[in-house]
């Protein structure tokens, strides 16, 4: 039995009304929340679920995210035969759940990324999480056109050729936009409508489209082109009837009747609820270094919502996959340096070495005698600096081969540089319980 | 606070959108409304028309290829 359905009451009780602020929101612990259920996410998912961390991944609606709204992908490596979007998606959803990712199909509302526990709340739950891992992409653009939101859901504009070409077999329909995905979803069009009028901004004969796109439209006789236009508005009753275009040169309005109005002129991104707490570009795409980080620890960002190049399903597979395996590297490492390096049992000996340097690597087997003749007081750790850099950032300090930390119940209270054997002792005498003679 | 079932398996585009916003005008603020749906276009432009229109969405994936849209009517 399924208890989904029971929420109002479920938290609420039979007879007592609580307000809808009020309702408690169940609270679930996770490794890694992904937020977003693109190619990217997806991905960051199945590298995750595959290194047996438990993940969660959110997606506000469909899964598969913005591919799914192509037609056909001829560009993805692995298919010759080129795969519609959302069976390409569905491959990748299948996947993750194989690596036992767990899904919630609702959209976050904020988020909280301070300290070493992220908050990802939905309108009914707080996920918990170790590290965050944002893919929430992007979303089609509107014109603004006067009227616009009147005719948006299934009244006449669409953003989606692949679920709305079927419902206008031998109808006229209207594309707004010159790049890759006006040009070649407004071809797939014209399989179905009997005539595709395209407004492009540009004039006569200039698209953002490439080449080949371009010369195939051209010479496509269902094809119609309207340079030098945008839309002014669009008017009609219930449903759309006419769009208004405006020619940008002379001013003149043109009213095209159609019967629907796909347009296609580019992305926003889903960053709203990140404002103020990650660093974004002036356009709203979030800011990260090559391995996904943010710049807040354990939260990194993947796919189309960062700032970058080009924006594909093939890149986006790439970033999640740098993302999940990130994550999942700051949660080893967070959890090495929380149990081990600043173990709280007893007094503790980090040493910092680089494998590249030999007289800080030839000190390892004293650091071991010593930690020896403690017997149970003292516990050496070792750091790498040459492998283990982050490790040596959580210290929060930046210190040359050769350094050791003294740390108390987890604290660190004393750094030296001091790496002979009669400071050391003299060091640990001070801070053990039961000092003892210097060994040779 | 009722709830109330939708049953629109085998319709698509506009279809579920259509009945779906005509049923949750009949609902009361606090009423729950599930629609069920089996085409993936719906799964684009419900829950999107829901949130833009203010209310409260989650969704639960039955089966493959099969949702139930939640929607709690907040206003």
């Amino acid at each position: 039995m399924r208890k989904l359905h029971m929420w109002p009451s479920e938290t609420c009780g039979a007879v007592q009304i609580i307000g809808r602020d009020m309702r408690e929101k169940k609270v679930e612990q996770y490794d890694v929340v992904i937020i977003g259920g693109g190619a990217s996410g997806l991905t960051a998912a199945i590298y995750c679920g595959r290194a047996r961390l438990n993940t969660l991944l959110i997606e506000k609606s469909l899964m598969g995210g913005l591919a799914t709204y192509t037609n056909e992908i001829e560009n993805y490596p692995g298919f010759p035969e080129g795969i519609g979007g959302l069976a390409l998606m569905e491959l990748f959803h299948k996947q993750a759940k194989k690596f036992d990712v767990k899904f919630k199909l609702t959209d976050v509302k904020s988020v909280d990324f301070e300290g070493d526990v992220k908050k990802v709340e939905t309108f009914r739950n707080i996920f918990e999480c170790k590290a965050v891992i944002v893919g929430s992409g992007g979303r089609p653009r509107t014109t603004g056109a006067t009227n616009e939101e009147k005719y948006l859901f299934d009244k006449g504009i669409s953003f989606c050729a692949t679920c709305d070409a079927a419902a206008n077999t031998d109808k006229t329909v209207m594309v707004i936009g010159s790049g890759d995905a006006a040009i070649e979803e407004g071809m797939f069009l014209t399989r179905f409508a009997k005539k595709v009028i395209v407004s492009v901004i540009h004039d006569v004969g200039k698209m953002d489209a490439n080449e080949i796109a371009r010369e195939q439209a051209l010479g496509n006789p269902k094809m119609e082109f309207m340079w030098n236009t945008v839309v002014d508005s669009f008017e009609g009753g219930e449903q759309l009837e006419t769009v208004n275009l405006k020619n940008l040169k002379t001013g003149e309005i043109l009213p095209v009747v159609v019967d629907s109005c796909f347009e296609f002129i580019g992305y926003e991104p889903n960053t709203e609820i990140f404002k103020e707490k990650l660093n974004m570009s002036k356009r709203d795409y979030i800011i990260t270094n090559e391995v996904m980080e943010t710049g807040v620890p354990g939260v990194y960002a993947c796919g189309d919502v960062r700032e970058k190049e080009l924006k594909q399903i093939s890149t986006a597979v790439g970033d999640g996959a740098i993302a999940g395996v990130e994550a999942e590297k700051y949660i080893a490492e967070t959890e090495v340096f929380a149990n081990q390096i600043m173990q709280k049992e007893r007094i503790g000996m980090i040493y910092v070495y680089s494998a590249i340097d030999a007289p800080s690597r030839e000190m390892l087997p004293m650091m071991q005698e010593i930690e020896a003749a403690y017997g149970d007081q003292v516990k050496l750790s070792v750091i790498d600096q040459y492998k283990g850099q982050r490790l040596c950032d959580r210290l929060a300090c930046d210190v040359d081969p050769m350094t050791i930390f003294y740390t108390e119940d987890g604290e660190v209270v004393e750094i030296s540089s001091e790496c002979d054997r009669p400071s050391i002792f003299d060091m640990l005498n001070k801070l053990v319980a039961k000092p003892i003679e210097q060994t040779a | 606070m009722q709830e109330v079932m939708l049953d629109c398996l085998g319709e698509a585009c506009p279809i579920p959108l259509v009945k779906a916003q005509k049923k949750l005008e009949e609902l009361a603020v606090g009423d729950v409304l599930i629609v069920q749906i089996d085409h993936s276009c719906a799964m684009k432009n419900l829950p999107e028309w829901a949130r833009e229109a203010g209310h409260n969405v989650e969704i639960e994936e039955v089966d493959d290829g099969e949702w139930e849209v939640v929607i709690e009517k907040v206003k």
